[in-house]
């Protein structure tokens, strides 16, 4: 038998014992699991939503810049300056909005018929809203399963009746939960006559995404930001950061706790087994050898409990969000696998190394004595 | 060859307790290489702890201690001294319950360069010469007092030792199972000329070897 399978062994002594430290760590393990499904599906769903239909890049007001008002909104007349910049083939204005319809929610989008290909969305059923002058809507497909509604139905809005003329579909989960609109009538709706939320920005082929998206930023200093990565998104918006710095946190505490209580673990099959460690030592074994079976039998340990947690953390995420009423995405990648089963060998290493050294440092005499 | 000393121990102290307690209290002690030595004396007069110290198991406070050419107060590391030199055969088998039989024998041959192939095909030979080779997959708690005692002595043997240490091996066993351990331990000196040290209480256990050393109070009794 070989080294690694003799100290793998050694754990599975005493199962209650065994399945009771794999739960205490299989259940940190889960929880970085499952915040990690959820930081990383919506970091999915932004880049997504940037690479969604025609837009390239999309600009929003600079609410960090002192010179701004604080205010989101954006003048509408950008639209049109930005649309004949150097490079820029189309430019589009979105105003956003959150309205209550039969008691659920429903975030609205208001854009021009003639700018909806921004959005990306495909028309599934019925057809796109065509005037810019009618009450009409077209929503997304989760928002239609949600809200029951389907084409031809009509939906109450600030007290006007609007037809929906058709269904679409992005394959995001964020853009697929919306109805879209005219955005002359949901500026009417919010009174909020020339103004628009963000302005989606399609490039010529064969310009440069960051230079575009750069000049944009340059024209109206301190106004407008472009955000055309990932990057730009979460510098713009302080949300994900948040998850991603609570995630930490909570890796942080699980790491510490089960630490502990894998040292518990460890001292307690160390002491119990004085005796058989002084029988390794009078046949030869060395310290380090000794050193090296207890941390290892740690990281079986805590190797075990990291793919229980694994298992645990997905399945009890996916359950979640069944129940939950917002749509998360959520996304499972290999990375946040292994870096799942890294942490779990980090709280091996660090809860089995005191327990280790100390049995490594048994007097043989003192330990063969011990009854 | 047989008159050249394996053992030679010159006024040997070892106290406890930060000194309350003395042990070994100025040991000298010759032991030829072949030879089968038998260590008598009452309780507490120091006989384990002597035998630890050819052992290499602790270190002296002061005094000569060489064992097979190696002056063991001035190593550091003596693992791999034990490891190479030295078998011991306890009072109380010390097998490891999840190993089986097998599997406890090749213990001592971790680290000495086997793979599991021939760490499991030595452990068989030496099963097949305390006559266990058909109990080689059981769990050391299925077998008799005896029974253990046998695998600890294949044990003892594994990586060929030039000196066996038995500390009081048949202490645990009725009679019948003892003098076949002993009958064991005799051949195995007889025919490998391994030499052997043997502690006991019982001097008819202790006439078999070729000399008896009795221990009184830390020294030895002339
Ligand atoms: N690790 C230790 N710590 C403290 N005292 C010890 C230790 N080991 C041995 N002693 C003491 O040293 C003395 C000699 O002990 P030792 O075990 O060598 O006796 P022994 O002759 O083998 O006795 P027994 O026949 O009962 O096994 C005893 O007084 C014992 O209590
Ligand atoms: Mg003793």
């Amino acid at each position: 038998m070989s080294f690694i399978k003799l100290m793998a062994k050694n754990p599975f002594r005493n199962r209650a014992r065994l399945a009771l430290s794999v739960i205490g760590i299989a259940i940190g393990i889960a929880t970085i699991v499952a915040l990690g499904m959820v930081t990383d599906g919506l970091k999915l769903s932004v880049e997504e939503q940037l690479k969604t239909g025609g837009a390239d890049f999309v600009v929003v007001k600079n609410t960090t810049s002192e010179s701004s008002s604080g205010s989101e909104a954006i003048n509408e007349k950008r639209v049109d300056e930005i649309s004949k910049m150097n490079g820029v083939k189309q430019a589009a204005g979105i105003s956003t909005s959150g309205m209550t319809v039969n008691g659920d929610r429903l975030n609205l989008a208001g854009v021009n018929s003639k700018d909806l290909n921004m959005l990306g969305a495909k028309i599934t059923q019925g057809k796109a809203f065509s005037a810019d002058d009618k009450n009409e809507l077209i929503l997304g497909k989760l928002a239609s399963d949600r809200l029951k509604k389907k084409v031809g139905d009509t939906v109450t809005l600030n007290g006007n009746k609007y037809t929906i003329t058709g269904i679409f579909e992005t394959g995001n989960v964020n853009l697929d939960s919306i109805g879209a609109l005219p955005l002359k009538k949901l500026q009417k709706m919010d009174e909020e006559d020339g103004k628009v939320y963000m302005i989606y920005v399609k490039i010529n082929s064969g310009q440069d995404l960051k230079t575009v998206s750069k000049s944009v930023e340059k024209a109206y200093p301190g106004e407008l930001t472009s955000l055309a990565s990932l990057e730009d998104y979460q510098k713009a918006d302080n949300s994900l950061n948040m998850i991603e710095t609570a995630t930490m946190a909570i890796s942080l505490l699980a790491i510490i706790v089960g630490g502990i209580g894998i040292i518990n673990t460890m001292i307690m099959s160390v002491f119990e087994r004085t005796r058989e460690i002084g029988v390794l030592k009078s046949v030869g074994w060395k310290s380090r050898r000794i050193l090296g079976m207890i941390l290892g039998e740690s990281i079986v340990l805590t190797l075990i409990a990291g793919m229980v947690g694994i298992i645990l953390g997905f399945i009890g995420i996916e359950v979640i969000m069944n129940f939950s009423e917002i749509p998360i995405p959520l996304t499972f990648t290999p990375v946040l696998a292994l870096k799942a089963l890294g942490i779990a060998i980090l709280v091996g290493i660090i809860g089995g190394l005191y327990p280790a050294i100390r049995a490594s440092r048994l007097a043989p005499t003192e330990a063969l004595r011990y009854e | 060859m047989n008159n050249e000393n394996i053992v030679e121990i010159n006024n040997l102290k070892k106290g406890f307790d930060k000194g309350r307690i003395k042990a070994l209290n100025g040991i000298d002690l010759q032991i030829r290489k072949g030879e089968f030595v038998s260590i008598i004396g009452p309780s507490g007069s120091g006989k384990s702890t002597l035998l630890n110290m050819i052992g290499a198991l602790d270190t002296a406070d002061e005094g000569l201690i060489r064992v097979d050419g190696n002056d063991l107060s001035q190593k550091n590391d003596l693992s791999d001294f034990r490891s190479k030199k030295i078998g011991f055969i306890f009072q109380l088998h010390n097998l490891i319950p999840n190993l089986n039989v097998l599997e406890n024998v090749t213990i001592p041959m971790y680290g000495n360069g086997y793979n599991s192939k021939q760490m499991s095909a030595r452990a068989m030979k030496l099963l097949k010469y305390v006559k266990l080779q058909d109990k080689a997959t059981r769990k050391p708690t299925e077998l008799s007092g005896g029974e253990r005692q046998r695998v600890a002595i294949a044990r003892a043997l594994a990586n060929k030792p030039s000196i066996v240490l038995a500390d009081e091996p048949t202490g645990s066993l009725d009679s019948k199972n003892g003098q076949m351990i002993l009958k064991r331990l005799k051949e195995l000196h007889e025919k490998e000329n391994v030499t052997l040290i043997m502690v006991t209480h019982d001097m008819n256990v202790a006439s078999m070897a070729d000399r008896t050393i009795k221990v009184l109070d830390g020294k030895i009794q002339t």
